[in-house]
């Protein structure tokens, strides 16, 4: 009798866990439709037949796309525009395009391929700031060299070998949740399948941890929109290594 | 009916008797299943240890299932939720409206300012594209690739010493301008260049500062300190070894002298 009681509270568990989990992106959907939706000022675009129609929305995207990207071009700093459009990110300072890469696949929030064309145009109009990122390499490869006491103990420096190559793979976090997760596009070896998996499971386990934690507290837990891409090896690490820690990102779909 | 009761009175012999018991049927299988059971349950050691693998493999087995469905499932679940999407027209009516014209037009009107702006970031004047990781450089003019090629970037090494004074040894990114242009440069060694080989630091106008030959031809000043150089270390171009400076061979760096002017813009990444 007993163990059937636990069944069915951990099958009632279970259930409540589920539900909150899939409240969780309405409740994301909402709190973007709070701040860029329609307010009661603009109460005359709601079925306006111009704000879907399909010559607007796309001037529409591009306006937005454009309006970002000169915010970022303002400042001195490198930034990533992802054209998730014609599947590049390109790495840019003050304009300039400095690296464009094609990545291979991608897989985003169902809200932004499916959610409200001018809600999310709205969003994409100003450009992410990074909050914090995850990564398998380091922004900065630093190495710390004693200098010798004096000429005796001095080496020359020898070649540096670059035949080690290592798994890249990262999240960068926005400043309203947003992830951008970047994975290395080859799997070349036992070491890349095993740092993807490990990376993978790793930030799995921290949002199940943060999920738990919310809904034993009755909260629906945060969700957050994400767009996942496939890119070469050396592209991904260039993009790591080029956005400032908290650089800015452009979307554009 | 009778057939039947005819059968089951007939006593086979013992060979058929043994057939009909190796045939599977559900109540033979039921019967080996409980006399298998009450073997095991009359050796109570056995039946122990069963009991006990048997609850560690359904442990097992749930928290494997709880693990796929916390890590897995459940995030996958949320995308199974609907968004409203909107429903994208093409309405020819619609479009032949004032209104329709209106708003397009203010919307074209508002791209080309903001393209005019920002093609403007991008002058039609010579630079240079310096990737630091990859230790590769691009130089550009009229907006057109022109060259590219290896060089040598920052080190990204950090020299102490046990006084705990410190430099770090990279390149800095972002954009930059050439300050300066200068012919048969000089290398001017700074205070890390005798830390590094364990030698004492001269005076600052000290003689054994200044290194004649080691920068090339030419070097162009982008500030701080930081120079695009030539090097006599050219098996290392491609390589993050410098202090800093981006150093590079003796063609691309004629070409990139000829090329680039005071105020040429640099972007380093």
């Amino acid at each position: 009798m007993g163990l059937i009681s636990l069944a069915v509270l951990i099958a009632a568990f279970f259930v409540y866990y589920s539900i909150m989990m899939m409240l969780s992106p309405g409740r994301k959907y909402a709190s973007i439709r709070d701040e860029f939706g329609i307010d009661s000022t603009e109460k005359s675009r709601e079925g306006n037949p111009v704000f879907s129609d399909s010559t607007y929305l796309k001037l529409l995207k591009e306006k937005a796309f454009l309006q970002s990207r000169l915010i970022m071009a303002e400042t001195d700093s490198i930034y990533l525009t992802l054209n998730l459009g014609d599947s590049t990110a390109n790495l840019e300072i003050s304009g300039v395009v400095v690296h464009s890469v094609k990545y291979s696949a991608i897989e985003a929030s169902k809200i932004f391929i499916k959610g409200d064309e001018n809600l999310i145009l709205s969003l994409m109009a100003n450009p992410f700031t990074i909050a914090k990122d995850w990564a398998t390499i380091k922004k900065e490869p630093v190495m710390i060299k004693m200098a010798p006491k004096d000429t005796s103990e001095y080496k020359p420096d020898i070649m540096p070998d670059t035949s080690i190559t290592e798994p890249v793979n990262y999240i960068l976090e926005m400043t309203d949740g947003t992830r951008i997760y970047v994975c290395q596009q080859e799997i070349e070896n036992g070491t890349d399948r095993r740092s993807r998996l490990m990376f993978d499971l790793q930030y799995r386990l921290q949002d199940a941890w943060s999920s738990m934690k919310n809904i034993i507290a009755f909260k629906v837990p945060e969700y957050h929109l994400f767009i996942k891409i496939y890119l070469p090896r050396n592209d991904a690490k260039n993009i790591y290594r080029a956005i400032p820690k908290y650089g800015q990102v452009g979307l554009y779909r | 009916m009778e057939n039947n009761e005819f059968k089951n009175d007939v006593t086979l012999p013992p060979e058929q008797n043994r057939q009909d018991d190796d045939n599977f049927t559900p109540e033979n299988f039921l019967r080996s299943v409980k006399s298998a059971f009450e073997k095991i349950r009359g050796n109570e050691r056995l039946f122990r240890l069963l009991k006990n693998i048997t609850l560690i493999l359904a442990a097992a087995i749930f928290i494997i299932l709880a693990s796929w469905y916390f890590l897995f499932m459940a995030p996958a679940l949320k995308e199974l939720t609907g968004v409203r999407k909107t429903v994208i027209t093409n309405n020819e009516e619609l479009k032949k409206t004032p209104a329709y014209k209106k708003q397009i037009a203010q919307l074209n009107r508002d791209i080309q300012r903001l393209s005019r702006k920002y093609n403007s970031y991008t002058s039609g004047q010579s630079y240079i594209v310096i990737n630091t990781t990859e230790n590769r450089f691009s130089l550009y003019k009229n907006k057109k690739l022109v060259r590219e090629g290896f060089c040598s970037s920052g080190s990204y090494t950090m020299l102490q010493t046990e006084g705990n004074k410190k430099w770090i040894f990279k390149t800095p990114k972002g954009r930059y301008w050439i300050q300066g242009k200068i012919t048969h440069p000089v290398w001017r060694r700074p205070d890390w260049a005798f830390v590094e080989e364990g030698l004492p630091i001269p005076p600052k106008e000290h003689p054994s500062r200044y290194e004649y030959g080691v920068l090339g031809d030419y070097a162009l000043s982008i500030g701080d300190g930081y120079l695009i150089h030539g090097t006599i270390y050219k098996r290392f171009l491609g390589m993050p070894v410098t202090h800093g400076c981006v150093r590079l061979n003796d063609e691309d760096l004629e070409a990139i002298y000829n090329t680039l002017s005071i105020g040429s813009k640099v972007y380093i990444f």
